[in-house]
C-alpha cells in the first residue's frame, strides 16, 4: 500500500485554480521528489495532504486514511516541515523542538542530541533572534528527532548553507535507510537529483512527469558535444536537433532512440573529442515548461 | 529612497488605520458636545451638575477638574482626559509600529541597506505621528466649534489633545529603541498612557475646591502627568496655552533621546538586553494549552495590575464620595441622568460604575486573547501545531480556556481589590457586594470571547478589526446610548446593558442566562466552523 496516494486533486482559492487534477503516489521506504517552479501549487498540495486545506475534489490518502477527516490520526505518523517556518518569538529554539516532539510523542534523546550537534544549532537563543536558516533547522531537527513513518517535507533546505545540507542528506539517507517515506518538495533540481528515488513535476496544478530519474531521462535528449568535427556536416546529421556551435564545437541534441544511429554517424565524423551527456534535471524541467534558457 | 519619500510611503501603509483612530476620537468628541449642549441647556442644572462633581473626588478622578460652570467648561471636565489618553494610545501604537515593529519584522533591514541615515527609520516614524496628531487637533477642535461651542477654547483644546499625544509618541519612540520588542514597547509605552490618566486622576480627586465651588488647583501628581499639563490650559475658562509649552519640549527632548539612541545602536539591537532562553522546555510545555498559556501570562499579569489599581481605587475613594455629596436630592438627579437607569444611592452608583469600567475592560482583554488565534494563524505557527497530532478544537480551546482566564484575570483583582480597600476604608459591608459586582461581569465579558472567536471561524482575515469594532460600538451603545437618546432596541444589541449593575441593581438572573447562552453558543459555534475551514494564511 502505498504512503500517500492522490487522485485527481483540485483545488481553487477564490478564481485562482491552484491545482486542476493532480495525481501522486509516494511508496513506503522512497524518497520521492516533488519538483515545480514558484506557484505550481506544492505548498497547497502539502496542506491538503495535512488536512489543513479541503480538497474540492479528488481523492486523498494518508497513511491509508483520509487526512481531512482522520487529520489528528495521520498526524501521529508523519513529521512536517513548512516551507516558511515561523516560531514563537519568546521561546527558545530548545523549547520549540521539545514542545513539537512531545506533541507527536516525545523525542528520541539520543538522536536529538545528534541532531543539535550535527546542525550546529544553539538552541538558547530566542526565536526572534534566528536567521531563515536557523527556524529551518529548529523544525528539521524537530521533524528527524522522532521516527515518523512518513516526512514531508517543503523546500526545507532553501536557507541552508551547503555543509548544512549536506548534513540534511545524511539525516535523509537514515531515515530512508530505516524505511521511512519522504515528500521533499523544490526547485532546487540538484537536491533533488542527489536525494530523490522517483520524482513527480507539477507544473501549473497538475502533475505533468512521474517516475524515477532513469525514467525520465529516457524521455528527453541526450546532449552530444563535438569539437575538431566538420560542422555543416555535424549539422546535417539525420536525428540532430537544435544544433549550436561556437570556436571549434558543435552540439546537438538527440532522442533516446536515435543515439545508436547518430553514435555511428558521429563515429564517421571522426571528431578530436566527445562528450555524451545525459539531460541535468534542469533540462528535464525546462523542457517539461517547454521553453529553452 | 529621500527621506521624504519614506515619510510618504508611512503615511501611505496607514491610510486606513489612521483615519479610523482620528475619525473614531473626533467622532467621541462631536457626539459628547453636542450631548452636553443639548441636555444642559438650562444654566442652572449646569451649575449644579459642576458643583457636585466639584465636591465629589471619585468624579474628579474619573473625569478631570471641573474648571467653571459654563457649558464649554462641562465640555472640557467631560472628555478631554479621554481624547488625551486615547490620542495617546493612538501615537504609541503608530510611532512602535513604524520603528521597533519594522525592526522585528525585518522591514527596517530593507531601508538600513538604502542610502539613508540610520536615524531616518525614528525620525519619519515621529514625523508620522506629527502628522497624525496634528490633522487630530483639527479635528478635534472642529469637533468641538461646529456643534456651537467657542472657537478659541474649541482650538485650545485641540492642541492640549495633540500635545499629549506627541508627548505619548515621544515615550513610544524612547521605549521602541531601547526594548527588545515591539510587544514590549507597546507594552511599556501604553502602561504610560494608563500611569499619566491616574496620576492626574490622584491629582484631581486630591484638589480642593474653593469657596465657589470651582476646582482649579489639582494636586501635585498631576503635575507629573502629560494629560495633567493638557487639562491645564483650562478651555473655556482661562484659555491659557503656556501649559502646552511643557508638553512640547517634553516631545522634543524625548524625540531628541530617541533620535540619538538610535544613531548609536546596532539594528535589531536594544539597551535592554534579553536573557537567553532556555536550552530545554519545562516538563509542562507538552501540550496547546501550555503554549497558550506560556504566551499570554504575562499579558494577563499586566491586567491583573491595572484591574487591582482600578478595583482599589474604587474602595479607597468610596466613602468621600458618600461624604461629599450626603443627601442632596437634587444632585443624585443629575448623576443619575450621567450614570443612567438607577435609583440607587450614589456610593453604589459609584461603586458599580467602577466595576463596569472593570467588566469592560475583562470584555477587551478577553477578545483580545481569543484574538491571538488569528496571529498565530496568520503568521503561520498554527500550522506547525496543527501539522502534529492536535485537532483543530484542542487547538482552539486552549485559546478560549485562556481567554477565559484572561477575563478573570481582570475581574478577580478588581473584586478582591475593591473588597480589600473598602475594608480598610472601615465599610467591611461592602466585601461582599464588591465581590458580586466584579462578579457580574464576567457574562458580558465571556460574550466578547464567544464574538471573536466565531469571527475568526468565519472571516479569519477580518478577526481583528472586527472584533475591535464589536467591542467600541458595544462600549458607545451600552454606556452612551442613554446620553446620545439611541433607540432602545438599539441600546439593548450591546451586552453591556444586560450586566446587572450591582450594587446599584440587583442580579437580574434573566441577563446572567442570556449573556452566557450566547458565549456558549458563539464559542461552541465556532469551534464547529473552524473545524470545517482551510487554515488561512
Ligand atoms: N490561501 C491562498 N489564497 C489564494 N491563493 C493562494 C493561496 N495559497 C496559494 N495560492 C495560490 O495557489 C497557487 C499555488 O501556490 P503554492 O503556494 O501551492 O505554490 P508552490 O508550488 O508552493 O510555490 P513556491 O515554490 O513559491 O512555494 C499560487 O498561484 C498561489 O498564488
Ligand atoms: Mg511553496
Amino acid at each position: 500500500m502505498s504512503v500517500i496516494e492522490v487522485h485527481d486533486l483540485r483545488k481553487s482559492f477564490g478564481r485562482t485554480a491552484a491545482l486542476t487534477g493532480l495525481d501522486l503516489e509516494v511508496r513506503p521506504g522512497e524518497v520521492h521528489g516533488f519538483l515545480g517552479p514558484n506557484g505550481a501549487g506544492k505548498s497547497t498540495t502539502i496542506r491538503i495532504l495535512l488536512g489543513l486545506l479541503r480538497a474540492d475534489g479528488g481523492t486523498v490518502t494518508v497513511l491509508g486514511r483520509d487526512p481531512w477527516r482522520d487529520a489528528v490520526h495521520v498526524h501521529r505518523g508523519l513529521a512536517y516541515v513548512p516551507g516558511d517556518v515561523s516560531l514563537w518569538p519568546n521561546l527558545s529554539g530548545g523549547e520549540v523542538i521539545d514542545l513539537l516532539t512531545r506533541l507527536r510523542g516525545g523525542a528520541d534523546e539520543a538522536l536529538l542530541r545528534r541532531l543539535v550537534e550535527d546542525f550546529e544549532f544553539d538552541p538558547r537563543k530566542r526565536s526572534r533572534s534566528y536567521s531563515r536558516g536557523n527556524r529551518q533547522k529548529v523544525a528539521l531537527i524537530a521533524a528527524f528527532a522522532r521516527p515518523a513513518e512518513l516526512y514531508v517535507l517543503d523546500e526545507p533546505t532553501s536557507g541552508l548553507d551547503p555543509l548544512m545540507d549536506e548534513v540534511f542528506r545524511r539525516h535523509i539517507e537514515r531515515v530512508r535507510d530505516e524505511g521511512a517515506a519522504v515528500l521533499l518538495s523544490s526547485h532546487m533540481l540538484a537536491e533533488v537529483e542527489r536525494l530523490c528515488d522517483r520524482v513527480t513535476i507539477i507544473r501549473s496544478g497538475v502533475d505533468v512527469e512521474t517516475g524515477t530519474l532513469q525514467e525520465l531521462r529516457h524521455l528527453t535528449r541526450t546532449t552530444f558535444r563535438l569539437t575538431g568535427a566538420d560542422e555543416a556536416a555535424a549539422r546535417a546529421l539525420p536525428g540532430a536537433h537544435e544544433p549550436r556551435s561556437g570556436g571549434d564545437w558543435v552540439e546537438f541534441d538527440v532522442d533516446a532512440a536515435d543515439v545508436p544511429a547518430v553514435l555511428a554517424g558521429v563515429a564517421a565524423l571522426r571528431p578530436a573529442g566527445l562528450t555524451v551527456a545525459p539531460p541535468s534535471l534542469e533540462e528535464l524541467f525546462l523542457h517539461h515548461y517547454g521553453d529553452r534558457p | 529612497m529621500s527621506t521624504a519619500t519614506l515619510l510618504a510611503s508611512r503615511l501611505l501603509s496607514e491610510r486606513w488605520r489612521l483615519p479610523l483612530w482620528i475619525g473614531g476620537i473626533t467622532l467621541l468628541t462631536a457626539a459628547s458636545s453636542t450631548a452636553v449642549l443639548a441636555q444642559f441647556a438650562d444654566p442652572e442644572e449646569q451649575r449644579v451638575l459642576l458643583l457636585a462633581a466639584a465636591a465629589n473626588p471619585a468624579f474628579r478622578f474619573l473625569r478631570g477638574l471641573p474648571i467653571g460652570i459654563g457649558t464649554g467648561e462641562l465640555v472640557f471636565f467631560q472628555i478631554f482626559t479621554y481624547l488625551a489618553a486615547l490620542a495617546g494610545l493612538m501615537s504609541t501604537f503608530l510611532v512602535v509600529r513604524h520603528t521597533r515593529g519594522d525592526e522585528d519584522s525585518g522591514r527596517t533591514e530593507l531601508i538600513a541597506a538604502t542610502p539613508l541615515r540610520r536615524t531616518a527609520p525614528v525620525a519619519t516614524a515621529l514625523g508620522t505621528a506629527v502628522v497624525a496628531n496634528l490633522v487630530l487637533g483639527v479635528t478635534v477642535a472642529l469637533g468641538l466649534a461646529l456643534p456651537g461651542l467657542p472657537w478659541r477654547g474649541s482650538v485650545l483644546t485641540g492642541s492640549a489633545v495633540a500635545v499629549s499625544g506627541l508627548v505619548f509618541a515621544g515615550i513610544a519612540a524612547v521605549a521602541a529603541q531601547v526594548l527588545p520588542t515591539s510587544r514590549a514597547a507597546n507594552g511599556a509605552a501604553a502602561a504610560t498612557v494608563g500611569l499619566a490618566y491616574l496620576l492626574r486622576g490622584i491629582g484631581d480627586a486630591m484638589a480642593q475646591p474653593d469657596e465657589r465651588f470651582v476646582t482649579r488647583e489639582s494636586g501635585w501628581p498631576s503635575w507629573l502627568s502629560p494629560i495633567g499639563w493638557g487639562q491645564r490650559v483650562e478651555a473655556y475658562q482661562t484659555d491659557n496655552p503656556l501649559p502646552l509649552a511643557i508638553g512640547i519640549a517634553t516631545a522634543v527632548l524625548l524625540g531628541a533621546v530617541a533620535v540619538a539612541v538610535a544613531a548609536r545602536r546596532d539594528l535589531g539591537a536594544s539597551l535592554v538586553r534579553e536573557r537567553a532562553g532556555r536550552e530545554r522546555a519545562r516538563g509542562s510545555l507538552r501540550s496547546p494549552l501550555a503554549l497558550v498559556w506560556r504566551l499570554s501570562w504575562p499579558s494577563l499579569v499586566g491586567w491583573a495590575i491595572g484591574a487591582a489599581f482600578l478595583g482599589t481605587v474604587a474602595g479607597l475613594l468610596a466613602p468621600s464620595v458618600a461624604d461629599a455629596i450626603g443627601s442632596n436630592a437634587q444632585f443624585l438627579e443629575l448623576i443619575r441622568r450621567l450614570i443612567p437607569g438607577s435609583t440607587a444611592g450614589l456610593l453604589d452608583l459609584f461603586v458599580a460604575a467602577i466595576l463596569g469600567m472593570a467588566g469592560f475592560l475583562a470584555a477587551a482583554a478577553g477578545a483580545q486573547a481569543t484574538m491571538r488565534m488569528r496571529a498565530e494563524e496568520a503568521d503561520g505557527r498554527a500550522e506547525l501545531l496543527l501539522a502534529a497530532p492536535v485537532g483543530r478544537a484542542r487547538w482552539m480551546v486552549a485559546f478560549l480556556a485562556v481567554a477565559v482566564a484572561s477575563v478573570a484575570a481582570v475581574l478577580v483583582p478588581a473584586g478582591v481589590a475593591a473588597a480589600v480597600a473598602f475594608a480598610a476604608v472601615g465599610e467591611q459591608d461592602r466585601t461582599g457586594s464588591s465581590l458580586a459586582a466584579a462578579a457580574a461581569q464576567v457574562p458580558a465579558a465571556l460574550v466578547f470571547v464567544g464574538l471573536t472567536a466565531l469571527v475568526f471561524a468565519v472571516l479569519p482575515r477580518l478577526t481583528v478589526p472586527v472584533a475591535w469594532t464589536l467591542l467600541g460600538v458595544s462600549l458607545i451603545l451600552g454606556e452612551y446610548g442613554t446620553i446620545l437618546q439611541l433607540p432602545e432596541w438599539m441600546q439593548d444589541m450591546s451586552p453591556f446593558r444586560h450586566t446587572s449593575a450591582i450594587p446599584a441593581e440587583d442580579l437580574d438572573a434573566g441577563g446572567v442566562l442570556a449573556l452566557l447562552a450566547v458565549a456558549l453558543a458563539t464559542a461552541t459555534l465556532a469551534v464547529l466552523l473552524f473545524r470545517r475551514r482551510d487554515l488561512a494564511v
